[in-house]
């Protein structure tokens, strides 16, 4: 709990050698904030990356998937860790932020078996959709709707307009 | 376990001389403020995990869920925003710095352009809505004109609306009429429909009938008149002869002429390149999407097609909803602050604890950009 004192906060009888401390501390700080927002464009930049065209992996989304998973959570941590001043508090942080997570990820898997597992089921899980409404609903292979975007516009027209003649 | 007694930590120091002075600590070592945010933001953690975890386990477990371009998100203005997020994140963490170090004035001018921030972040995400409104993709029926599938439903609403616009047109100085006088674009579409087969059968039929009811004392002069392309219409017989016409595109276009209804009702083929004319659907992985017909005759407001399209909606508005939400009470928030607050070092610990909000509400975004826009 050493860092955690050097706050101000309401108490502060601020000499003048603790004012120079603290803006000290504060250029430093400054540094770092640019150093970590640096970090975070250069993140962004990063799962921005997995849609332009010069991603490998486009006919796997898995790979984008982790990847962009994983630049968030790395763009969470040093925010956490560095704008929220994590780094530099005591232990009492864990006793908020640890339940907290731990809530919150079991809260998603509990979901998975009934929500997650609905329609395809997972490890023996699910996968009630009855027949009935397998055949109603909409399916990723209603293909004639898509449309191939590298053709122009007028051409749409006339298919359509083709139709009932025949 | 040892024996080491619990209630006295100073005995582990027993021989020493020099026991350390304990002090009593009644709650956690930090500031009131400052524990009750964290205690605030704990259950906003388990609030956004919840939405978060159902949009994972409801978009993963589904049968279908559309791609982003077929619901038209756009990735660079996703990216943009999360630029501006970081961008606020900085300036309030600067006002913070500033404020600690003695410099009021600067503090204050970070946190305003951390409203600023914050108030371009808003209304890009406006424009965003806005887009999707005006393309008929709400959360909520009957606004909502998603159907999942080129069904049967969705031709009768297809043909409802059609029915309805029609109905507009018959009226007595339409406004409607008058916004399409002068549609250029929509004379060339009518001008398409006169050469296909479909339009002359119309005309065969609709003067068959005529000369039928030409013996009976006549109701169809107008129909008639407008049919006569030799004659020079008069002003009025002109809009007469516009209305008719763009009465006759709408029913050839969304009322495919067909045997019979039950006929026209099992061709779902046909439904579905109905429904790709109307509101085309990029295929996944291309690039921008095309035009339809909705787009380019904005007072169309036909029912559109995007599979999986209202579970998406609910899950799209419902998250960037609460999270614009949470924008809105952080500037307001800021907006109190700098127009009541001085900004001296000893408001740093209100400072430090809005500024713990603000960064909750991007570390919220930092998820949802890849999730919403990018997966």
């Amino acid at each position: 709990m050493s860092h955690a004192s050097h706050l101000p906060t309401g108490h502060g009888s601020h000499g003048d050698d603790h004012a120079q401390a603290d803006h000290a501390q504060a250029d430093h700080g400054v540094g770092k904030y640019i150093a970590v927002f640096v970090a975070l464009c250069f993140l962004t930049a990063c799962s921005f990356f997995t849609y332009s065209r010069f991603w490998p992996f486009h006919q796997t989304p898995e790979v984008a998937w982790v990847f962009m998973t994983a630049v968030s959570c790395t763009k969470a941590m040093l925010v956490i860790l560095f704008f929220m001043h994590v780094k530099y508090e005591a232990n009492w942080k864990y006793v908020l932020t640890i339940p907290a997570s731990i809530m919150a990820i079991f809260l998603t898997l509990a979901l998975v078996p009934d929500v997650g597992a609905r329609v395809h089921g997972l490890f023996g899980f699910g996968g009630k959709y009855s027949q009935e409404r397998r055949e109603y609903a909409a399916d990723v292979d209603d293909q004639v709707l898509m449309v191939d975007t590298s053709k122009k516009v007028g051409e749409h027209g006339e298919h359509g307009e083709g139709h009932g003649e025949e | 376990m040892t024996e080491a007694p619990i209630h006295d930590p100073s005995h582990a120091d027993a021989g020493h001389g020099h026991p350390p002075k304990l002090v009593y600590q009644p709650a956690l070592p930090i500031p009131n403020g400052k524990l009750f945010m964290w205690l605030f933001l704990s259950t906003e953690i388990m609030f956004f995990a919840a939405l978060i975890g159902v949009y994972i386990v409801i978009r993963f477990g589904a049968q279908v869920w559309p791609a982003t371009h077929q619901v038209h998100i756009s990735e660079p203005i996703g990216a943009f925003n999360t630029f501006v997020l970081i961008c606020s994140s900085v300036s309030i963490v600067l006002s913070l710095e500033a404020a600690k170090s003695h410099n009021a004035p600067m503090a204050k001018l970070w946190l305003a352009v951390t409203l600023a921030l914050g108030g371009v972040f808003l209304g890009v995400k406006a424009y965003e809505y806005e887009a999707k409104f005006e393309r008929g993709i709400y959360p909520w029926y009957p606004r909502s004109r998603i159907f999942e599938l080129p069904d049967v439903y969705f031709g009768s609403a297809v043909r409802t609306r059609a029915d309805e616009l029609r109905g507009q047109l018959d009226a007595a100085n339409s406004p409607l009429l008058a916004d399409l006088r002068d549609d250029e674009e929509l004379k060339r579409h009518i001008e398409e429909m006169k050469d296909t087969k479909n339009y002359r059968k119309l005309m065969e039929a609709r003067e068959e009938e005529s000369k039928e009811s030409a013996a009976s004392p006549g109701e169809q002069v107008a129909q008639k008149e407008s049919d006569d392309v030799g004659k020079k219409p008069l002003a009025n017989d002109e809009d007469k002869e516009f209305t008719s016409e763009v009465k006759d595109w709408l029913e050839l276009t969304f009322r495919r002429p067909a045997a019979s209804d039950a006929e026209r009702d099992i061709d779902e083929g046909g439904l579905a390149r109905l429904a790709a004319e109307i509101f085309p659907l990029p295929a996944p992985g291309a690039g921008s999407h095309v035009e339809g017909l909705n787009e380019r005759f904005p007072w169309l407001k036909m029912p559109i097609v995007i599979p999986g399209g209202n579970m998406w909606a609910s899950t799209y508005f419902l998250l960037t909803g609460f999270h614009a939400l949470h924008v809105v009470i952080g500037l307001i928030a800021f907006g109190i602050m700098l127009g009541t607050m001085s900004f001296s070092a000893a408001k740093a610990g209100v400072i430090e604890n809005i500024g713990l909000y603000w960064h909750f509400v991007d570390l919220v975004w930092i998820f949802l950009f890849p999730l919403l826009y990018l997966f």
